[in-house]
């Protein structure tokens, strides 16, 4: 048996020390951990793992297949995600024990602390003693066994799984409810103390999904809606748009769900100018090979950069929202321009893997998809906090596009309106985000680049603790992005304009003299590669498309992207309706949208006089309008609107 | 956005020149990655009858010796005699004579320069940098006595400035001292109430106003521990805080368990912490019988 001394070694050493002996050994002993964090993340080796003390956050956290022995007491987020195996805790587990796990058998001979299994998926959680409250707090699968008591509100907005409780049950959470335990059940869950050698003698209540909020009451009505840009930034105060969704919220009685982003006319990016006038006569057709624009994201800290070449990447959208098809164009489109891709919420296909030669991989609130063995293959690590075009909320997939094939990539029951979670489990202030990210990069040996997704909301205090926890790259996203389903009020209303985000972000970076050690990718309604200069100008590192790059594959923006009955093939799930999409083509014609961007990042950059978009700054542009100067601090010089040599270059 | 730790000796343990400075030390090294910005302590000797210990902000140079004869003024005007007094780091310090009304004196000298702290056994060193820079500086590892607080903070919402730091003292109240991690929302409604019945603010820190509603419940004879259980009836938000007073310790944590909190106690000592690994700092190698307080509680100890 081998040592491994926490004493004598940092944490991030003693992992690394700890996957090589795990190659040969099958027990080692890991002495001296004295609670600290990331005992054992990421290991994913079949071996005997014993911790002769207690451990702290994300103890076997993001593990596959080992066996793992805690003398005492786990901190926080004990076996988080962990996929297969088995951790055994002599003492206490802290709060969310069995965070998001996908399968495993963890047993806890004491106390678990709250929001035990919160969002878990599969595999059991056993307390020998008493859980405190919110035991089962949005799980989507698996079972936790409790012998003693449990705290308030147990079950709370479970969608699937069962709980088992042999002690007094203080209170039942929203949606759950008590039925009698079938015969067979006690078997197995005896069956289960009996492996583990827990005696027990009893019986169990248990508590299941009361099944009243897993869908919507009424459905929309089905109706030929306006497309989007026939009314987008439209100002008539009562327009058809108008009609329809009052018409709408008579028959349904609540808020609109649909696609896109908001449609208000608001202060972007068409409102700031060049400074220098630009003649579209005077550019070199080739212009693209005069100009540097190659691009690293995210290699700022030590990990392996994103290699763009130019600063574009394509912004995080989700296989759920969009079809395998469409995720497939998008990530041979960023292959062909040589940019990045991002999973979005709900995991990664072996297609989108293979699509895309850099592929982002992004970690959302209910951990839908999420796996180190996908963490492994990615090119960066991205947490999901919020986005631009409703801040503050989860994501939103209709029951139609919840087949049974996406349920089981994101390891929830199919045929539910998911409504994912607004938060982290494990993420409720900065002090834990730091835990995590540091997790995120012992699992993948501080190799990959971790960024946060910010949907645009308190930007300078958002930005600041973004930079400050130690994030490599920030995708910043204003409230001009798009969605595949929010509800209308809060798409329209909600969020902080891309043009202001980007300049409060900024400001902020420089104000805590950051500046240098984060970089920032904007996205939020971004059109063309006149919109990504500007960006660039602001002090943007990089720009992301989304809400174009679907344009460009053939979307026709009908905003019902929530339906799941899409006719284009891009926002569905129903193979006769993606057999409309032929991913060879649309990658294409995404492809050819993103070299018109890249000649026009090229022919600007050269026209205001650089030869490297490094060089473009804030004394490149002025303001067009009043609002535009306010925000952006420009000078307000409305006589560049009549310029029509931008619009020559947006039309080349 | 933090980290917190307290520790008390029991007066069956080792006593009242017990290690309290280094122990604090330890403890918050062990969860600086919860904030690097700045770090602070509470610290809690003998108590001296009729002797006011007093922390002031006062920089250094010229703005330090400008604040400092404007502090003299004003321990001039309420009578309080100087028995000793240095300036390190930004901060004077001074020791006083003093029998007439704390509050307000501490009122008038916080019109003059930042108050850190007033107390017969109290004093609160803080400032921006690690425990062991904020040490070498104040040099909190010698400091013996029977309890006290830490804190380690990442700047979110404020400046990363001294003024800023944890522990805060409950402005106008001798020997109160508070240092909490989360977030309170009903944080003007509950000052305005407290404003009302004259009470000031020296800034806009929601942790500053847990320490002066618990000190006002104190003066009006409630004990430390019911104080703690109508203020998590009365506070709103995210909380898990440690207070303490001259004799006592205790912690209140709101009722949806969203900031960590762990305890160990054994005859000679009770020790809470964010994490278990401040726990550990000061037993390495041991496996600890620990407890995380369950949502909604509070208790307090006595030295």
């Amino acid at each position: 048996m081998q040592q491994i001394d926490l004493s004598s070694m940092s944490v991030r050493e003693g992992n690394q020390l700890l996957r090589k002996l795990a190659e040969q050994e099958d027990v080692i002993e890991i002495i001296n951990p004295d609670a600290q964090h990331h005992i054992g993340v990421g290991l994913t080796t079949a071996t005997t793992v014993k911790v002769r003390g207690s451990a702290g956050y994300f103890c076997a956290g993001l593990s596959d297949g080992a066996q793992f022995e805690i003398d005492s007491n786990a901190g926080w987020g004990l076996g988080d995600n962990i996929y297969d195996g088995t951790v055994v805790v002599g003492g206490n587990a802290g709060a969310i024990a069995g965070v998001a796990i996908r399968g495993a058998e963890l047993i806890v001979k004491g106390n678990i602390g709250s929001r035990a299994g919160q969002v878990m998926k599969s595999g059991t959680l056993l307390c020998c003693q008493n859980a405190n409250f919110m035991a089962g707090y949005m799980m989507y699968g698996g079972r936790i066994i409790i012998l003693g008591q449990s705290g308030e509100r147990i079950g709370e907005d479970m969608s699937g799984g069962n709980i088992y409780v042999a002690g007094k049950i203080n209170s039942l959470g929203s949606d759950a409810e008590l039925i009698d335990l079938p015969a067979d059940e006690l078997g197995s869950i005896m069956e289960f103390l009996d492996k583990h050698e827990v005696p027990f003698t009893g019986t169990f209540q248990k508590i299941v999904n009361a099944g009243k909020k897993l869908r919507y009451g009424t459905a929309e009505p089905d109706v030929r809606s306006i497309p989007f840009f026939n009314f987008s930034g439209n100002a008539d105060y009562w327009n058809k748009k108008v009609q329809e969704d009052i018409h709408i919220k008579s028959q349904i009685g609540r808020y609109r769900i649909r696609g896109y982003g908001t449609a208000r006319a608001l202060p972007h990016m068409s409102d700031i100018a060049f400074r220098k006038k630009i003649d579209p006569d005077k550019i070199d057709p080739n212009v693209v090979s005069t100009v540097n624009m190659r691009t690293e994201i995210g290699g700022i800290n030590g990990a392996k950069p994103l290699k763009l070449s130019m600063p574009v990447m394509v912004a995080p959208m989700s296989y759920g929202a969009l079809s395998a098809s469409t995720k497939r164009a998008v990530g041979m489109a960023s292959t062909l321009s040589g940019i990045a891709e991002n999973t979005g919420e709900g995991g990664m296909s072996d297609t989108q893997r293979d699509a895309a030669e850099q592929l982002i991989f992004q970690c959302l609130g209910g951990r839908l998809g999420w796996n180190i063995h996908d963490m492994k293959r990615a090119n960066g690590l991205e947490i999901y906090i919020s986005q631009g075009a409703k801040p503050g909320l989860g994501g939103q997939l209709m029951a139609n596009k919840v087949t049974p094939e996406l349920a089981e990539i994101r390891g929830i029951p199919a045929g539910i309106d998911l409504r994912s979670p607004s938060r982290h489990p494990d993420i409720l202030g900065a002090d834990d985000l730091v835990i995590k990210v540091e997790e995120f990069r012992e699992a993948t040996n501080h190799e990959l680049p971790v960024s946060v997704k910010l949907g645009a909301g308190r930007v300078r205090d958002d930005i600041k603790i973004a930079a400050k926890d130690g994030f490599d790259f920030i995708e910043l996203d204003g409230m001009q992005g798009s969605t595949g389903a929010g509800s209308a009020e809060v798409i329209e209303y909600v969020g902080i304009p891309t043009l202001s985000a980007i300049v409060e972000a900024i400001e902020a970076l420089h104000e805590i003299e950051f500046r240098d050690k984060v970089q920032i990718v904007l996205m939020g309604g971004l059109r063309d590669g006149i919109d990504a200069v500007k960006s660039l100008c602001l002090g943007a590192d990089a720009v992301a498309f989304g809400t174009s790059a679907i344009v460009a594959g053939g979307c026709i923006a009908c905003m019902r992207c929530h339906i799941g009955n899409c006719v284009t093939g891009i926002a569905t799930q129903d193979p006769v309706h993606e057999a409309r999409y032929t991913a060879e083509v649309e990658s294409q014609n995404i492809h050819r949208f993103f070299e018109s961007v890249r000649w026009q990042i090229a022919a600007i950059t050269k026209a205001l006089g650089y030869d490297d978009v490094t060089q473009l700054s804030k004394d490149d542009l002025v303001a067009l309008t009043p609002e535009a100067a306010a925000i952006t601090g420009l000078p307000y010089e409305p006589e560049h609107r009549d310029d029509t040599d931008t619009i020559a270059i947006r039309a080349s | 956005m933090c980290g917190i730790a307290g520790i008390l000796y029991k007066r069956g343990g080792t006593g009242r020149n017990s290690p309290t400075g280094s122990a604090l030390l330890d403890m918050l090294d062990g969860c600086q990655h919860r904030g690097p910005d700045s770090t602070g302590f509470a610290l809690y000797g003998e108590p001296s009858d009729n002797q006011l210990r007093m922390r002031f902000f006062v920089g250094t140079g010229n703005d330090a010796a400008t604040a400092i004869s404007k502090i003299k003024e004003v321990l001039a005007k309420h009578s309080a005699e100087i028995v000793e007094d240095v300036v390190i780091g930004n901060n004077y310090r001074v020791v006083v004579n003093f029998t007439g009304d704390i509050q307000k004196l501490s009122y008038d000298a916080e019109d003059v320069a930042k108050v850190i702290s007033i107390g017969t056994s109290l004093e609160i060193l803080k400032d921006v940098g690690t425990a062991h820079e904020v040490d070498d500086i104040y040099h909190v590892q010698s400091f013996a006595g029977t309890h006290g607080l830490g804190h380690v903070r990442l700047a979110t919402e404020s400046d990363v400035r001294p003024e800023a730091a944890h522990p805060f003292w409950a402005t106008g109240f001798a020997d109160i001292a508070i240092v909490h991690n989360g977030q309170i929302t009903n944080y003007w409604k509950m000052r305005r109430r407290l404003e009302q019945r004259g009470f000031e603010f020296n800034t806009d820190n929601d942790s500053e106003l847990i320490a002066v509603y618990l000190a006002d419940k104190l003066q009006q004879d409630t004990s430390l521990e019911s104080a703690l259980e109508t203020s998590i009836e009365d506070l709103d938000g995210t909380f898990s805080f440690l207070v303490s007073t001259k004799n006592e310790i205790g912690y209140a944590k709101d009722r949806l368990a969203v900031k960590p909190m762990v305890m160990f106690e054994n005859d000679e000592m009770v020790a809470i912490a964010s994490e278990e690994v401040s726990l550990n700092k000061l037993f390495p190698g041991q496996a600890l019988s620990t407890m995380e307080p369950a949502p909604g509680t509070y208790q307090t100890w006595h030295r």
